[in-house]
């Protein structure tokens, strides 16, 4: 029984990984064709993807494609950050109601952000010190979080309380900021807090994607500690790993991860929550298979939501855009009724 | 392996739970830990384990005291049967059952080894759960529950076993047929067996050695026949007591409490 049932874990694994890439690389074709000049997908896909190759492309596709390419990868990278964060975190909390916001980064980077407006109002002319600003925010919250909850003995369910106590205190402060701030932007502040890929400058890319594929590539050292976490603090302790040092490694690259995205896209609403349940339905809950898998899901989540965020902008044309945090839990949600539903059933 | 405890004293925070708890335990037997609700039971199983850090004094398993373990290797020597662990993220029995293999794994290998998944396989057949190995943990009844942790101790490969309260929510036929098979184990592959248990009629079944514990101190400890006394049951338990004799063996007979409980 257990051969068998494993290599069929493995077999769907595989197979997991690749429609799931498969879907990412045309979810990625067809973003970079969305726009207001629409291009066919098949002519992008092959200046993008055989460019390599001595492929030249007709009419300044690759040009445009190239434009919308910041964009498209923005999504991929913030996604697939979200989605690795929510996981982790429900696992470090066991609480599946978890996302990577739980310790409070989001309102302590926007608080970080009005602060930084009110006392030097040229700061929203460069985007680097925008993103340097909340990240540094961020970073203090989980800070802050972290050592409330060693204050209070360093559990999960500490850490949980301590997320709770940070968020709250941060959001009213950040709200307080964000009223003055109006003052000075002369824009309705809400357009602060919610998050869009949309601003993210093609030089500025590097730093969101070095940055997340370091943190991704120190989660494979986690992923047998976090299976034997995943059962209780003295279980993992008596396997020989210490569960603190686990949960604190992996709530620091959970933190980071956030961090990161907070700062290029803003507060991206569900990806975090929702990518790790699907992943989970996929292929289990060994972080093995589940992390790459949730990378992925979280990736091709947020392009989709991309996509929906473009498509309505151009038809039924507002003003601006809609927020991407909106769009993802429109998606999102619906989804997720449907997987708590069938394994409630079950 | 043999394990010799030395004046041992754990706290929780400002309250004693073990005081001056000193034994030795050999391998290929069975040591039963008995005593009523709160009398350190678990905490002597769990500070054996080296979960609860000890206060004072000395543990030694074959000869080496237990804080010079590195915490990878007492993984692979020591296996405790914790009757609590977390459900609430869903996973299956398999993806459980194979978390007992690591300490003897790389921590950072991907693959698995199919001797592992070999061992599991061969442990779910003798404990009656091959079927259930694609259920979810939170799905399972108590009794299923209660033999999936015991297989997952054993698939560990332990030198050291500790069992606490196995018999928990298993009827009579696995609580006799595991504790059997637990014995076996524990006589062919040399393993030093601890039980923490209530159930005194096992205790007398299957114990080569009796520990009695009450407000964290040993009592009694010795052969079932030296330990299972009638007046030394009845100041510990606060319970009238009738002993059996069947089969050169000393069965517990609980009949009334000697105080009531008034309304």
């Amino acid at each position: 029984m257990a051969l068998p049932l494993y290599e069929r874990r493995v077999k769907h694994f595989f197979a997991s990984l690749i429609i799931l890439v498969t879907l990412l690389l045309f979810t990625f074709t067809l973003s970079l064709s969305i726009g207001s000049a629409m291009l066919d997908p098949v002519k992008v896909f092959k200046a993008i993807f055989l460019k390599p190759f001595g492929y030249s492309a007709e009419d300044n596709i690759d040009v445009i494609a190239m434009l919308r390419l910041s964009r498209a990868l923005a999504s991929l990278f913030c996604g697939a950050s979200l989605a690795l964060a929510g996981l982790l975190m429900q696992t470090i909390t066991r609480n599946p109601l978890a996302d990577p916001y739980i310790f409070g980064l989001s309102s302590t980077a926007l608080t970080a952000v009005a602060l930084g407006i009110i006392l030097i109002p040229n700061l929203m002319v460069y985007k680097v010190y925008m993103i340097i600003v909340s990240f540094l925010g961020a970073l203090a919250g989980y800070i802050l979080t972290l050592s409330l909850s060693k204050l209070g003995g360093g559990s999960s369910l500490a850490m949980v309380l301590a997320g709770i106590a940070i968020a709250s205190l941060f959001s009213g402060v950040s709200h307080i900021l964000l009223y003055i701030v109006q003052q000075i932007v002369k824009t309705p502040y809400v357009y602060l807090l919610m998050g869009s890929v949309s601003t993210v400058l093609q030089r500025d890319l590097l730093f969101l994607a070095l940055p997340t594929l370091l943190f991704a590539a120190l989660i494979p050292a986690l992923f047998k500690p976090l299976n034997a976490y995943l059962y209780g603090d003295e279980y993992a302790k008596q396997l020989g790993f210490n569960p603190t040092l686990v949960r604190d490694s992996a709530a620091f690259i959970a933190a980071l991860l956030t961090a990161i995205t907070i700062a290029f896209v803003g507060i991206v609403g569900f990806i975090g929550l929702a990518a790790p349940h699907i992943a989970r339905f996929l292929v289990g809950s060994d972080h093995r298979f589940a992390a790459p898998i949730v990378a992925l899901v979280g990736a091709l989540l947020t392009l989709l939501a991309d996509i929906v965020v473009k498509l309505v902008s151009l038809f039924a044309g507002a003003v601006g855009e809609l927020p991407l945090g909106v769009v993802t839990a429109v998606i999102g949600a619906p989804f997720l009724a449907y997987l708590i539903v069938k394994k409630v059933r079950e | 392996m043999k394990i010799v405890i030395e004046d041992l004293e754990v706290w929780y925070s400002s309250i004693p739970a073990l005081r001056d708890i000193s034994l030795e335990v050999s391998e290929g037997e069975m040591t039963f830990v008995i005593g009523p609700n709160g009398a350190g039971k678990s905490t002597l199983l769990k500070t054996i384990a080296y979960i609860v850090k000890p206060k004072a004094g000395a543990i030694y398993i074959d000869g080496k005291f237990i804080s010079r373990f590195s915490p990878r290797d007492l993984g692979k020597i020591v296996a405790y049967v914790d009757p609590q662990i977390s459900k609430t993220i869903p996973s299956t029995v398999l993806e459980f059952l194979l978390t007992a293999r690591y300490p003897h794994q790389a921590t950072l290998g991907f693959s698995i080894q199919r001797h592992d998944l070999e061992i599991v396989e061969k442990i779910s057949r003798q404990m009656n759960i091959a079927h259930l190995l694609n259920r979810r943990l939170d799905e399972l009844s108590s009794g299923e529950l209660q033999r999936v942790l015991i297989a997952r101790a054993l698939a560990q490969k332990p030198g050291v076993l500790l069992l606490d309260e196995p018999s928990a929510f298993l009827d009579l036929r696995y609580r006799l047929e595991i504790l059997d098979y637990v014995k076996t184990s524990t006589e062919m592959n040399k393993i030093t067996c601890i039980v923490a248990i209530h159930d005194l009629y096992l205790a007398s079944l299957y114990a080569d050695k009796i520990i009695m514990m009450n407000n964290g101190e040993i009592v009694a400890a010795g052969r079932p026949e030296e330990v299972l006394k009638k007046e030394l049951l009845e100041k510990v338990y606060r319970v009238k007591i009738h002993l059996l004799n069947i089969n050169g063996k000393n069965i517990v007979i609980p009949l009334e409490p000697i105080e009531r409980i008034g309304l």
